[in-house]
C-alpha cells in the first residue's frame, strides 16, 4: 500500500491499485472522492472555501482551494486517466461546524451548499455523504477497490 | 480530589523563560545594543538552539542567511526578533510527551503556532499592525492542556460520552467530569508566571470571552476567534475538535464579515506552508 496525502486545497488522482489517497483533519473543509470502477481511476479533493470569486488570482495558483475550481480540476484529472463521468461514483465528507447553529461563521454549511449547487448544475449525483456535525474527519480512498473510509475525531470509523 | 491534584501539578511547571521577559524589556529601548542582546539570549541554551533552527524559516521573513545568534539579532528586525524569542521559549512547554487531547505532542504545538499566526492575521486587519502580546497569548492559549492531558486521558470515556450524547461542549464536559476546564487551568498557569491580567484572562477565557469581567479585552476576543478559525480549518488542538461553542458577538465587536475570515483562512494556509521549521522544533 502506498499512501498519498492530499493536503488542504489539493487534488490527487491515480490509477495505481496500490495507492491509497488520504486527507487528514477535515473541519469545515470538504473532501470529494470520485471513482470510476471500470478503469479503476480515483481522485480526492480537499477544498476549503465555497467560491473562487473570493480571489481569482489565488484560484489560478491553487484551484483546489475552492469548490468550483477544485471540482473541475478533480473531474478533469480523472478524465485524463480514462475515467468517464457517467460511471463515476461520487462521495463527500466534511463541512463540519462548531457548536450552536446561530453560528457566526457558517463556512461548513456554505461549502456543502456550494458543492450541491455545482453538482446539480453538472448532473453529478452524490452517492454517499457524511457531512455537517461537529467533529473532524479523515478520509481515505482505495484505488484498488474504490472504497472510501471516514474516521472521525470522536473515534469511530466507517465505510462510506 | 482530582482537582487538587491538578492544581498541585501546575507547581511543577517550569518557570516562564526569564529570557523572554528580558528581551521584551531590552527591545523597549530603540537603541538596544546588539552585543547585549546576543549575550542575553546566548545564556538560554535551549532557546538559542531553537532560534538557530528556525532562523531561516520564511516565517520570520529574513532575507539574509541566519547562521549565528548575532545574525538573528541583526537581520530579523525588532518584530521578528521578539516573535522568534517567544516561539523558541514557549515551545518547551509543548515538547513533552502528552496524551489525552492528542496522540503526539507536536499536534498541540502545530495548533498553537497556527492560532498564533491567525491572531496576527486578524490583528493586522483590526488594529492595522501585529501585536506581540497577542502573539504570546495565542501561542500559549492551550498551555493548560499540557497539564490537563493526563487527567483527560483517564476520564476520556466519560467526557466524550457527554459530548457525543448529551450536547455538552468539550469544555463543559471537562468541568462536569474533572472539575476544571483546560482554559481556566491555563489562566492559573499564567497567573503563576505573573503575567499581566490581560494575558491571564485571554488564556482563561479563550472559549468564553463573553464571560470575562473586562469585556473590552481585545486580546482575549482575538485569541478566541483565531482559535475557532483554526479549528474550522482543521488545525485542531486535539480530540476536542470542533466541540466548542460559537459566540456571534465576536463579529460585531471587530466589524468582521464572513469574507474577512475566509480570506484569513487563505492567508493562514499560505503562512503555515512557510512555517515548517517552526513546527519542527517540537
Amino acid at each position: 500500500m502506498n499512501e498519498i496525502v492530499v493536503g488542504i486545497a489539493d487534488v490527487k488522482f491515480s490509477n495505481h491499485p496500490e495507492d491509497v489517497l488520504v486527507t487528514y483533519a477535515l473541519g469545515s473543509c470538504i473532501a470529494v472522492a470520485v471513482y470510476d470502477p471500470v478503469v479503476k481511476v480515483g481522485g480526492l479533493l480537499h477544498f476549503m472555501l465555497p467560491d473562487s470569486s473570493l480571489d481569482a488570482e489565488k484560484a489560478k495558483l491553487a484551484p483546489g482551494m475552492f469548490a468550483d475550481t477544485g471540482v473541475r480540476l478533480l473531474f478533469r484529472s480523472c478524465y485524463s486517466l480514462g475515467a468517464d463521468k457517467k460511471r463515476m461514483i461520487t462521495k463527500v465528507a466534511g463541512g463540519a461546524s462548531i457548536l450552536d447553529n446561530t453560528n457566526y461563521f457558517r463556512i461548513g454549511e456554505k461549502n456543502i451548499m456550494a458543492l450541491r449547487k455545482i453538482f446539480w448544475k453538472n448532473d453529478v449525483f452524490i452517492d454517499r455523504e457524511d457531512t455537517g456535525k461537529n467533529y473532524n474527519r479523515t478520509v481515505r480512498l482505495e484505488i484498488s477497490t474504490g472504497s472510501v473510509f471516514v474516521k472521525s475525531s470522536e473515534g469511530f470509523k466507517c465505510e462510506l | 480530589m482530582m482537582i487538587e491534584k491538578i492544581l498541585k501539578s501546575i507547581d511543577h511547571i517550569p518557570a516562564f523563560p526569564v529570557t523572554i521577559l528580558k528581551v521584551r524589556e531590552m527591545l523597549r529601548d530603540e537603541d538596544y545594543s546588539i552585543a547585549d542582546m546576543v549575550n542575553l539570549i546566548k545564556y538560554d541554551q535551549a532557546m538559542a538552539a531553537n532560534i538557530l533552527k528556525m532562523g531561516n524559516s520564511a516565517y520570520f521573513g529574513s532575507r539574509q542567511r541566519i547562521g549565528t545568534l548575532r545574525d538573528a539579532v541583526i537581520y530579523l528586525g525588532r518584530n521578528n526578533l521578539i516573535r522568534i524569542v517567544q516561539t523558541a521559549g514557549v515551545s518547551r512547554y509543548f515538547s513533552r510527551r502528552s496524551r489525552g487531547y492528542v496522540e503526539k505532542a507536536n499536534e498541540l504545538w502545530e495548533h498553537s503556532v497556527a492560532v498564533a499566526l491567525m491572531s496576527q492575521i486578524l490583528s493586522r486587519k483590526v488594529l492595522g499592525h501585529e501585536d506581540d502580546k497577542l502573539y504570546l497569548a495565542a501561542l500559549l492559549h492551550d498551555v493548560g492542556k499540557t497539564v490537563m492531558g493526563e487527567f483527560v486521558y483517564d476520564s476520556f470515556g466519560k467526557i466524550s460520552l457527554l459530548v457525543a450524547e448529551e450536547g455538552y461542549s468539550f469544555l463543559e464536559a471537562e468541568e462536569a467530569v474533572i472539575g476544571i476546564n483546560h482554559a481556566e487551568l491555563g489562566g492559573k498557569i499564567a497567573e503563576r508566571w505573573n503575567f499581566p491580567e490581560e494575558i491571564v484572562a485571554a488564556l482563561a477565557y479563550h472559549h468564553r470571552p463573553d464571560s470575562m469581567e473586562k469585556s473590552d479585552n481585545a486580546i482575549a476576543w482575538l485569541v478566541y476567534l483565531a482559535d475557532q478559525v483554526c479549528l474550522l480549518t482543521g488545525m485542531t488542538g486535539g480530540f476536542d475538535g470542533l466541540a466548542h461553542r460559537g459566540i456571534s458577538d465576536v463579529m460585531h465587536k471587530f466589524d468582521f464579515y464572513e469574507q474577512d475570515l475566509e480570506r484569513g483562512m487563505m492567508t493562514l494556509i499560505e503562512e503555515l506552508s512557510h512555517a515548517k521549521d517552526v513546527l519542527g522544533i517540537v
